[in-house]
């Protein structure tokens, strides 16, 4: 299993999935390049699911295509499309052992009982559980069982790998390295994978990837760094880090591109991508472009009022939340600056250059 | 079909085939292709010979030429689909000509032509599922075709041939009134009635004593609750006329209760003389009352035992806090919380006592209900199949209509419910008066179950009881010891054999529809799950008479033969298949199974190496349990049952008939015994294994 070998690229075409009544999956187009890691991100039921079910072919598409590089894979079942998949429960076999669960695979294809148990001890070290192989699942912890169903799933070197929410059952301490020793293993093997969560810094922190999911559609896909700082919808911003999603309009003046909220103007930057029309627009305030400062007496015309209406002291950061003519707003303030209290009247000043102008198209 | 029919797959090899063609073509040319007249172990060489397919009919020479041309239909085809549709044609074909030809010819099919009629079912599988039928799955298109047809030649048809019967006159003219006149020209009314007023009085008591016990097991601190656990075996191993027998040991005309009220109050009493006489008062409603009272109390029980081990003590504990008293705790929230447990013990009591046919044969005397009064019109010289099947249709369009509103309200756990789970601590024991009360009554019901089982052991050791209580064992060896060709042994061997054959196949194709309804989603399902249902409301009286109808005529005969009864005691013995099967797949997540299948095992593997090892246990009691319901079954059986393959039920029934109460009972506490032992040692043998213990993990 070496980089680049088992390299393809995975292609969704107009694929959609209907349960009796519920939509899962509406008009699915997505291309899953060769060798990345991609993640699937959305809130609860917005069918990523179903979506890496469709892959694996333990589910069928209701229309569309699915291809595996150049190969249509749509009507093959899933016992004949090469997937690896980790389940969200792991799905061990609980009456094996861990080499019995690692070697199935192997021992359905006749390979010999020598071949097994070497290939196995492989595996096994790679996910860092030499030794584990006469173990029964229930002899195990959480995070050793998730690696004993990334041994599984990696073994037969399929050509895409599948996780559904993996990390979903194990403490959060432990999550940080397992995700990073799942980052490892994909960029080590360079197998096409596809990674469900509805954990955000989860997807901004392994993936290559990220396609952002609602209601059964994919609202955006790109690298972390894109989503993060180009939304293309007020969804996405919220849902990708933090946002506050105010309305403002939008002036194209002689002196270039300029927002008009709550009584003040911000000059935008003219390297700014503006995909937005003048006019009433959305903008997203991420809450480190959001300064609060004590009240004085001049008059700042950069800079809104404000009151203070929540403060909670978080350790190394100060989260406030301010009443202003635009809307509540969510901001952060350092610790070893002096806490401004509820109640307290505050200036907000907004850093025009990281301001976010949303599409006018989007929902 | 709800997959698209595209799917090539590239592991097809004509190979496959080869397998069923064998099977087919040695049924061919070694089995009989018609109907043996005295069955296949008494023909002689003669009969056998001719009744051969060769040697019957030229014509059938077709036969082995069908199973040559799917050999050669993979060289006439370019692709695998077309292969499919080709083998999907021929078997279709060949299937409906087979069918044709005995119709119209008035034959009967012998036993190789139901095998090669399943070779040719294999052979459609493979077809169907090379178009992409289940994703080319042949094992589980091959599975689906299997309980399809099991259910259409068991099911479907000998219910359509109870409605044929009514549809048309014996002289084959069609009357489509025939109905109406049968049921209003005696007194049907009276009949369904009884029925109802029976089945409503005695699921409203097993529900309400099923209440109290299933409180008392769970919520009372008196040692009594342990006793109570008997319920699980009591009802499970006694043949359901038995508790019908005893009461008549006790509250007959001759029994010992009459016996002491004679001894107290009658002409020579020492009390009060002359103002009791002699009494059948135990014959009629109240005596079928109590004995299904009796017998059925221990499912209401389950029920609703399994319905209080759901209840989260919290819930209790919450009400507790909030300062009501355990009175007011068992009435505002565990009562109106285990509304649903009550509701399905209620149907489900009703169905069974409407069902129920051994007490009301044995106490019914004038009250007569549906079940008896189906028996009555074939038993004997009436014969009368149109009335039989007319009473049969109102029983079965009653107990479905249960059923269909018990499983509406109960949902998907009517297959769970009666398993029976075993309740955590930690929940609030009963008010202490209460409790006191309840002791009372349920020590009084034991002392009454103790001394009614009792009363069946010593009825057997007794000379003429009620008359001269003589110890004696002349009973007993009149039935063990005469040798084996006379007294219990033929029908305690034909019981034996039967229900050894049928167990393990209904418990298997029980689990593996259950597998199918659980796990799979086709084109077609509706008939597996409205077949499913059927098997589970259909009473055993109507399964008598449907099959009495059914296989008497061409083009299956299979009355007289021990394989009627065998696939009688299967159907009917189903549902512990199919009920273990749901409750031991809804324990097992499917991620398992579709792991294994993403670790490229077929179907099969993954039955065989994830499936079958986790539900092993499932199995193994599933069979145990459906053996035991075999041997104690009567209701169908009694219908088709002939001198040659008596079983042990119905040789106690036909005792009871002709008065020899003494023979019955002792006959029927050696079943009792037999089946306890059983019973007992499967559980010692299949114990908690500690692959079942992690599967309640998963
Ligand atoms: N087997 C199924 N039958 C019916 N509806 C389903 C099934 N699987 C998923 N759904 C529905 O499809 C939608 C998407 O589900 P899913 O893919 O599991 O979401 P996610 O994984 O994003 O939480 C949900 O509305 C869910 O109820
Ligand atoms: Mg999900």
């Amino acid at each position: 299993m070496k980089p680049g070998e088992t390299n393809i690229t995975i292609t969704l075409s107009k694929v959609f999935k209907r349960f009796d009544e519920v939509t899962a999956l509406e008009d699915i187009n997505v291309v899953f390049e060769a060798g990345t890691l991609t993640t699937l991100l959305g809130p609860s039921g917005c069918g990523k699911t179903t979506l890496l079910r469709i892959v694996s072919g333990l589910e069928t598409v209701s229309g569309g295509e699915i291809l595996f590089g150049n190969e249509n894979v749509t009507d093959l079942s899933a016992t004949r499309r090469d997937v690896g998949m980790v389940f969200q429960s792991y799905a061990l076999f609980p009456h094996m052992t861990v080499e019995q669960n690692v070697g199935y695979g192997l021992g359905v294809l006749k390979t010999p009982q020598e071949k097994i148990k070497e290939q196995v001890k492989v595996v096994l070290d790679m996910v860092n559980l030499a030794g584990y192989q006469a173990r029964y699942p229930d002899e195990l912890s959480g995070g050793q069982q998730q690696r004993v169903a990334v041994a599984r799933a990696l073994i037969l070197e399929p050509k895409v790998l599948l996780f559904d929410e993996p990390l979903s059952n194990i403490d959060s301490k432990l999550r940080r390295s397992m995700r990073e020793e799942i980052r490892h293993l994909q960029k080590s093997t360079g197998i096409t994978s596809i990674y469900v969560t509805h954990d955000q810094s989860e997807a901004l922190a392994v993936s290559d990837e990220v396609v952002v999911m609602k209601d059964g559609r994919i609202l955006q896909k790109g690298p972390p760094r894109s989503l993060y700082h180009r939304p293309e919808s007020a969804f996405v911003a919220n849902f990708i880090g933090e946002s506050n999603v105010v309305e403002a309009l939008l002036v194209n003046g002689t002196d270039g591109n300029r927002v008009e909220l709550g009584g003040i103007e911000l000059a935008l930057p003219d390297s700014m991508h503006i995909p937005a029309k003048p006019g009433m627009v959305k903008l997203s305030l991420r809450p480190e472009v959001i300064h609060i400062e004590a009240k004085s007496d001049d008059k700042d015309p950069d800079c809104l009022a404000g009151i203070v209406t929540e403060s909670a002291y978080m350790g190394p950061v100060i989260e406030y939340s301010v009443k202003t003519a635009i809307g509540d707003l969510f901001t952060r303030g350092p610790a070893y600056e002096t806490q401004h209290l509820k109640g307290e009247q505050v200036r907000v000043r907004v850093r025009p250059d990281e301001i976010i102008v949303i599409p006018a198209s989007s929902e | 079909m709800s997959t698209t029919a595209k799917v090539v797959s590239e592991s097809f090899k004509p190979a496959l085939i080869i397998p069923w063609v064998t099977i087919g073509i040695i049924a061919y040319f070694c089995l009989p292709w018609l109907a043996l007249e005295y069955g296949l172990t008494d023909a002689t060489f003669d009969e056998f010979v001719d009744a051969l397919a060769w040697r019957k009919n030229g014509a059938t020479i077709v036969v082995p030429f069908f199973f040559l041309m799917f050999l050669i239909a993979p060289r006439l085809v370019r692709s695998g689909i077309q292969c499919g549709w080709l083998y999907t044609c021929l078997s279709a074909f060949f299937i409906l000509a087979t069918f044709a030809y005995f119709i119209t010819e008035n034959l009967s099919m012998g036993l190789g032509t139901a095998v090669i009629l399943l070779a040719f079912s294999a052979l459609f599988a493979i077809g169907i599922a090379e178009i992409g039928f289940q994703r080319g799955d042949r094992f589980i298109a091959g599975s689906v075709i299997f309980v399809i047809l099991l259910v259409c030649v068991f099911i479907f048809f000998p219910i359509w041939t109870i409605f044929q019967t009514l549809l048309y006159n014996s002289d084959g003219s069609f009357a489509p009134f025939q109905f109406y006149q049968i049921v209003t020209a005696f007194g049907v009314g009276r009949v369904i009635l009884n029925t109802l007023l029976l089945a409503m009085s005695v699921g409203a008591a097993t529900t309400l004593f099923g209440l109290i016990f299933a409180l008392y097991s769970t919520r009372a601190t008196s040692p009594l609750r342990y006793v109570i656990r008997v319920f699980y075996i009591l009802p499970i191993i006694t043949p359901p006329f038995v508790v019908g027998m005893a009461l008549i040991l006790l509250f007959g005309r001759a029994g010992m209760i009459n016996d002491g009220l004679m001894f107290l109050f009658g002409p020579e009493g020492i009390l009060l003389q002359g103002a009791f006489t002699r009494s059948g008062y135990i014959y009629g409603f109240w005596g079928i009352f109590l004995a299904q009272t009796l017998s059925l109390t221990p499912i209401a029980y389950m029920v609703l035992n399994g319905m209080l081990a759901t209840i989260n003590p919290a819930m209790e504990e919450a009400a507790l806090t909030m300062r009501a008293g355990r009175w007011e705790t068992l009435r505002d929230v565990t009562l109106p919380l285990l509304r649903p447990g009550i509701a399905n013990a209620f149907l489900l009591c009703m169905i069974s006592s409407a069902a129920d046919f051994g007490n009301p044969l044995v106490l019914g005397g004038d009250y007569d209900v549906l079940s008896t009064e189906i028996y009555f019109s074939i038993a004997g010289a009436q014969l009368d199949f149109a009335k039989a099947s007319a009473l049969g249709v109102l029983l079965l369009v009653l107990s479905l209509s249960v059923f269909v509103i018990q499983k509406k309200w109960v949902g998907q756990k009517s297959y769970v419910t009666v398993t029976g789970v075993q309740t955590a601590g930690n929940v609030i024991p009963l008010p202490g008066r209460l409790q006191k009360i309840l002791s009372a009554f349920v020590l009084v019901w034991l002392l009454l179950v103790g001394i009614l089982y009792f009363s069946i052991f010593l009825g057997g050791f007794v000379k003429q009881w009620g008359a001269d209580y003589t110890l004696t064992i002349a009973h007993h060896k009149e039935l063990w010891l005469g040798g084996f060709a006379s007294g219990a042994w033929p029908s305690f061997i034909n019981s034996l054999i039967f229900a050894f054959i049928a167990a393990p196949i209904t418990a298997l194709i029980g689990i593996l529809i259950a597998y199918i309804i659980s796990r799979k989603k086709f084109f077609g399902k509706g008939i597996i799950d409205f077949g499913t249902v059927l098997i589970f409301a259909i009473p055993g009286t109507v399964t008598g008479v449907a099959y009495i109808l059914a296989f008497n005529t061409p083009p299956v005969e299979l009355t007289g033969t021990a394989a009627i009864l065998i696939i009688t005691m299967a159907i009917r013995a189903m549902p512990v298949g199919i009920r273990g099967g749901m409750s031991a797949l809804s324990q097992i997540s499917e991620s398992l199974e579709e792991a294994s299948v993403l670790q490229r095992a077929g179907s099969l593997k993954t039955i065989r190496s994830v499936l079958i090892p986790l539900i092993r246990s499932t199995i193994v009691s599933s069979t145990a349990y459906s053996f035991i319901r075999s041997m104690t079954t009567v209701s169908a059986v009694i219908f088709l049952a002939t001198a040659g393959t008596n079983v042990a039920t119905t040789y106690i029934l036909s005792r009871v008939e002709s008065g020899d109460t003494g023979i019955a009972v002792a006959y029927g506490s050696i079943l009792i015994l037999t089946m306890l032992l059983f019973t007992l040692a499967v559980e010692v043998i299949t114990g908690r294994s500690r692959v079942e213990k992690q599967v309640k993990t998963i």
